[in-house]
């Protein structure tokens, strides 16, 4: 039961960092980086929490459906990011002071 | 390798019907003939979208043993990355180095490759950008918050550490 808690509490201080990593990173490549930081790690935390938590009730059709959920974060979370960044890039959105930018050097008009 | 018509719809249907007995979770026979029905006419209709290579092999038990273990190695992978960003984000100076970096890949299954660039995008700090093949090899464009190495192979093994060999193991 204790180890549910730990789990919630996980999945709160990594949406916390996230949240805290939107509002203070420079540009808006950084940012989507930090949010990525809430979709794994805080919402698989609180949903592992909950995981345990149904199993402790004994109940399996939730627990398997909690599972789910969290495959099925994981499974779309990465598409839509890679969606936002490249739009935003293609938008033309200001990155900051980046080191090295081999996609604008390969896809000059873009 | 292109699969023939009755795999592709069969791999499909197969898939179909396991998420609908898992989420009606009830076994009476109204409901499982139900889903045969419901399945079947969806992967008639889809399956040339979804499968475009053998999805068969994945059956192979080594094949699915390696894609259990690839599990727990991402997660282990996803924890250091998490705590990496979140002390990043929280700490007062903000040592980002962003940067754009170009970086080969020895995957060549579709499947592998979309597993790839999804497993970097989920990993906090890292996000797939572009696909692009060139010369037989494929590439991955990726938006990097903390650029250390600007040497391609260099870079893509700072990024993608074990989880390629791992990728490779699944797919071809």
């Amino acid at each position: 039961m204790y180890l549910v808690y730990i789990l919630m509490a996980i999945g709160l201080f990594f949406a916390f960092a996230g949240t805290v990593g939107v509002l203070r990173m420079p540009d808006a490549y950084c940012r989507m980086q930090s949010s990525t930081n809430i979709a794994t790690l805080g919402t698989l935390g609180a949903l592992l929490g909950a995981f345990l938590y149904a199993i402790y009730l004994k109940n399996t059709g939730m627990a398997i459906k909690i599972l789910f959920i969290a495959v099925f974060i994981i499974v779309t979370n990465p598409v839509a990011g890679h969606a936002i960044c490249k739009a935003a890039y293609k938008r033309g959105v200001k990155a900051e002071k980046l080191t090295c930018d081999d996609y604008g050097r390969d896809f000059p008009n873009e | 390798m292109k699969p023939s018509k009755f795999n592709s719809i069969l791999s499909t249907f197969i898939f179909c019907y396991l998420f609908w007995i898992i989420f009606t979770w009830t076994f009476t026979s109204q409901e499982l003939i139900t889903g045969a029905i419901v399945s079947l006419l969806v992967a008639i209709l889809t399956s040339r979208f979804f499968i475009h290579e053998d999805a068969n092999y994945l059956f192979n038990p080594a094949r699915f043993l390696n894609l259990v273990l690839y599990i727990f190695i991402f997660l282990m992978e996803l924890w250091k990355a998490n705590v990496d960003v979140a002390k990043r984000a929280l700490s007062p100076s903000l040592p980002v180095n962003p940067g754009i970096v170009k970086v080969p890949t020895e995957v060549k299954s579709e499947y592998g490759l979309s597993m790839l660039a999804n497993s970097i995008t989920l990993t906090p700090g890292t996000i797939t950008m572009e696909i692009t093949e060139e010369d037989n090899k494929n590439y991955y464009y990726i938006h990097w918050i903390d650029v250390s190495e600007k040497d391609r192979t260099k870079a893509g093994e700072a990024i993608k550490g074990t989880l390629e060999n791992w990728v490779r193991r699944i797919w071809k």
